[in-house]
């Protein structure tokens, strides 16, 4: 029967040769050029990051519970207690956001995913992705030198001129200051040349037949996003690269006693850093439509809408970035214009949610692992999208600023929504990048754990940051115990559910049932192929179908997957013979 | 087109040999020379913004010290910039005459440009030498190191405001100037000395004859950078060495 | 650049070659006429013009910079996208100067006026 692109191994056969067993040594990795294996790397050092700054939220979150005692008889690690909370939440911010959210989804989901999508064999320049993945661990290797050197604890934005005098450790931190420097410039190329590998392969290796039109949503997403990566990413480059030099040399660009100018340093840092949140949350937008449309059974509405949306939200996240300003030191003419863009970013992000929701409407919803992320996605980034709206109005945000009402904010969309998509992200394409199935029901309970510890760890948050607790702070009046002990019951459940899937994702690796090539019913061409892909991806040509055509596939429960109907494949027409 | 699956079912029917430069994934020359151009205009797209910053920082400080700017500016050798100018814009076109050399297969051409092109990056970085040799000779640096005397300032300066003193100008902020300068100059000087090694890299593989009418991309790639580390220099030198 | 000229780049290329080649006469006059503007902003800049100095430095270093982009970097004959890419950086690059050079002067009286009260002894 053997429906598009898949073979179904006999069973008395010899495993099939497929990318992760066709070559089996570790050399082989090391140097491979493979976009799936490079993928594959990327994930695991992605979530490694993910593991590492989740410690450090669990470690502050932990201090938090009572406060920190004032005072240096409390010690941990060689610091005060004090000190430890403010390197626990630098370093925290600093790996997740540099580590884990900005290439979580592009290096590792993207990579695996975008060449799959377009019917193509790898990425247009697979060197240049070796040479990024080589850079995202030289990057981490830098962060993990300033961990094993004294750490830091001067907030993960660097703001001179406090992180150049090495916050409250003074100059005993010179060393590791020149670490995170460098391992946020290296990130940085690592990140450019991702993006720049991806706009290239859209436009040269789209298949003749397939316009931009008709590419997965995924992809136009991906598109926005390394537009961001390329035409941004080098502004944080030279900012570091002119920080580590006034750091070595007192060149007195940022430093004022030098005769530079600390606020140009807000401006450098936030015109690549405020971009930068749509670096983050594009392309989990992009998997977000992948869900929703696949896990409703319903061709996305408003295709167009959203696709051109993703490019609205990448072009005007250049003109923001001073709404982080407001506070310090910026003009009030400038900070009034920025308010005012500010509220545009929310027009397209909303027509976003409004067609996710629209999708569903009327839809056979399937609540797999996926949609139910795809469901907390919509929740949670709803949430941190209005109270977004807050912030861009100058009058609310200096009440606000530097509150937890601000931490509770980017938390709901970068962990809220962010992360439920990467998590999501990884379930969706786990059978076809390890051709194993996961535990349903454990997924299940996973995103459950997820959902409700991230909702207990932020909600109060809010409600503290509106009644005046500042972010930053290692100890907290009384009146903000009660939200605070939530707060970490909430991480810990947290923590816990992300635990619960790492042990359930490893174990699936080696017990899981093996996945059918189309265990969704998804549409996109990546799903023509076999799970897990054999090393040329395809190992027939992939008939052309739109992305979001379910109606072209039928269940098969002997194998528990989906397969195109036979007069698809009879009349459909195959990539290779488009042209 | 764009699967390398197609090439799967047809390699021995309908397509040519495949060439041995053409890479796996990619259907022909074409489409691979215009994916590797087009990975490095986006380089050098990022290029722009990278140096963006620098040029910010110089706006901002000239912007609100015109005064000082204008002092600080004779302290530049109007002739070496101009120097360096003509230096580079010869080795522009010794770069942009080996593409055609490699383009029409004409190998010593292609070879005599690569080595000139790589000669001019070369008295670019003496004369830059020069230059900075003698602003770290006579105290002209950044931050709050500037420290020159009053006889080591620039004639010229001296010349249109005999008043004029090392002291004053230290307290002016000059440093400013020379920190936005050798920034500048050395992040601008760092990529000629990156674009010196890419030249000898294409010298030796042209040597062993590596490239040919549809195999140049290297030698075409590498001159788009040489032409925007060009394009920088023509904003510096009028930036930094012109206007008072 | 004329229309005779162009016809003259295709003089001599060989059959299947990928791109356009230009031919010499184009890279001398290019490189000739970049001299030329060379010498040229040299001399606005020898004149006292005040402002103009600055807008004219900046003019003809764009200028130049289009004569090194169309020619030498062969934009007139290549893919539009990639002279989106190089105008699209050129705009993110004027924005990002603009506003920001916008907003530091208009805060930086406050700068002024915190180095004053530095500078004042201290008055009780």
């Amino acid at each position: 029967m053997a429906g598009g692109g898949v073979v179904k191994p006999a069973a008395h056969d010899k495993p099939r040769k497929h990318y992760l067993n066709h070559v089996k040594t570790f050399a082989s990795w090391l140097v491979t050029l493979d976009h799936k294996r490079i993928a594959m790397m990327y994930l695991a050092a992605v979530s490694f990051s993910l593991l590492l700054g989740g410690v450090f939220a669990i470690a502050l979150r932990t201090v938090l519970w009572n406060g920190a005692p004032a005072g240096p008889d409390s010690r941990i690690l060689g610091a005060t207690m004090e000190q430890f909370y403010n390197k626990m939440f630098t370093l925290h911010g600093a790996v997740m956001v540099f580590l884990f959210i900005i290439p979580g989804i592009p290096a590792a989901l993207g990579n695996f995913i975008l060449p799959m999508q377009l019917g193509a064999k790898d990425l247009a320049l697979p060197r240049v992705n070796l040479l990024s993945w080589y850079l995202y661990v030289m990057g981490l290797c830098f962060f993990i030198a300033v961990l094993v050197f004294r750490g830091l604890d001067t907030g993960w934005t660097l703001y001179p001129p406090y992180s150049m005098g090495g916050g409250s450790e003074g100059q005993r931190v010179w060393l590791s200051l020149i670490f995170a420097y460098m391992a946020v410039f290296i990130l940085g190329f690592s990140s450019i040349l991702t993006g720049l590998n991806f706009i290239v392969t859209i436009h040269k290796l789209r298949p003749p037949g397939m316009g931009m039109y008709d590419m997965p949503l995924f992809l136009w997403a991906l598109y926005a996003t390394s537009l961001i990566q390329v035409l941004a990413t080098p502004v944080i480059g030279i900012t570091l690269g002119l920080s580590l030099i006034e750091h070595m040399f007192h060149v007195g660009i940022f430093l004022p006693e030098y005769g530079g100018d600390p606020v140009l340093y807000q401006h450098f840092f936030w015109f690549y850093s405020h971009p930068a949140v749509y670096i983050m949350i594009l392309p989990a937008m992009g998997v977000q439509s992948e869900i929703m449309g696949t896990f409703t059974r319903k061709h996305i509405f408003g295709y167009k809408a959203i696709a051109w949306s993703s490019i609205a939200i990448a072009v005007i996240g250049f003109l923001v970035w001073g709404h982080h300003m407001f506070v310090s030191g910026q003009s009030p003419t400038a900070g009034i214009i920025f308010s005012f863009l500010t509220f545009l970013v929310a027009i397209p992000s909303a027509i976003k949610v409004f067609n996710w929701v629209a999708t569903m409407y009327k839809g056979s919803i399937d609540l797999k692992t996926p949609m139910i992320y795809g469901l907390n996605f919509i929740y949670l980034f709803g949430i941190g999208g209005l109270t977004g709206l807050f912030l861009a109005s100058i009058s609310t945000n200096v009440h606000l600023h530097d509150t937890y009402f601000v931490i509770a904010h980017f938390h709901m969309v970068m962990v809220g929504s962010t992360v439920n998509a990467f998590l999501g992200g990884v379930h969706y394409w786990w059978p076809k990048m390890t051709g194993r199935m996961y535990n349903e029901t454990l997924g299940r309970v996973g995103a459950l754990l997820v959902f409700v510890g991230f909702n207990l760890a932020f909600m109060p948050q809010f409600v503290a940051g509106t009644r005046g607790m500042p972010r930053r702070y290692a100890n907290y009046l009384d009146e903000f115990t009660v939200f605070n002990q939530a707060s970490t019951i909430g991480a810990y459940i947290l923590g816990s559910g992300i635990g619960l899937q790492v042990i359930y994702l490893i174990h699936s690796l080696f017990k899981g049932r093996k996945a059918p090539s189309n265990p969704w019913g998804a549409a996109s061409l990546e799903w023509q192929s076999e799970s897990p892909p054999d090393f040329h991806n395809f190992t027939k040509p992939p008939i052309v179908t739109g992305a979001y055509d379910y109606e072209n596939w039928e269940y098969e429960s002997e194998e528990a997957g989906w397969h195109l109907k036979q007069e698809v494949i009879d009349t459909g027409k195959t990539l290779s013979k488009v042209h | 087109m764009g699967t390398g699956v197609a090439e799967h079912e047809t390699k021995h029917e309908t397509l040519p040999a495949r060439p041995p430069e053409l890479a796996m994934h990619f259907d022909n020359m074409h489409q691979q020379f215009h994916s590797g151009k087009l990975g490095m205009w986006l380089f050098l797209g990022q290029e722009l913004l990278f140096f963006c910053g620098l040029f910010t920082a110089y706006a901002v400080y000239r912007g609100n010290h015109q005064e000082m700017f204008h002092y600080a500016h004779y302290f530049l050798d109007t002739k070496m910039g101009a120097a360096n100018t003509v230096v580079l814009l010869v080795s522009s076109m010794t770069a942009a005459w080996s593409v055609r050399c490699a383009m029409l297969e004409q190998r010593k051409g292609l070879l005599i440009t690569l080595a000139l092109t790589f000669l001019c990056a070369g008295a670019f970085m003496v004369v830059k030498y020069f230059e900075y040799a003698h602003k770290l000779h006579i105290g002209a640096v950044w931050g709050n190191g500037f420290h020159v005397q009053t006889a080591d300032l620039p004639p010229e300066l001296l010349a249109k405001y005999p008043e004029m003193t090392g002291e004053k100008l230290k307290d002016m902020g000059v440093g400013s100037f020379f920190a936005v300068y050798f920034c500048m100059t050395g992040l601008h000087g760092l990529h000629v000395l990156v674009g010196m090694g890419l030249y000898v890299w294409l010298f030796i593989r042209a040597l062993k004859g590596h490239f040919s009418r549809r195999w140049y991309g290297a030698v075409d790639n590498v001159a788009l950078y040489w032409h925007i580390v060009d394009i920088i220099w023509i904003f510096l030198f009028p930036l930094l060495y012109l206007i008072g | 650049m004329s229309e005779a000229t162009h016809e003259h780049d295709h003089h001599g290329q060989l059959p299947g070659t990928i791109g356009h080649v230009s031919s010499w006469q184009t890279l001398v006059k290019v490189l000739v006429t970049l001299l030329i503007l060379t010498v040229v902003t040299v001399a606005i800049a020898q004149a006292d013009l005040g402002r103009l100095n600055v807008v004219g430095a900046i003019g003809v270093a764009c200028v130049k910079a289009g004569v090194v982009a169309l020619w030498f970097m062969h934009l007139r004959y290549d893919k539009r996208f990639n002279f989106f890419i190089l105008v699209g950086s050129f705009a993110l690059v004027a924005w990002m100067i603009g506003y920001i050079l916008f907003d530091t002067m208009l805060y930086q009286h406050n700068v002024q006026d915190y180095k004053r009260d530095r500078q004042a002894p201290a008055t009780p």
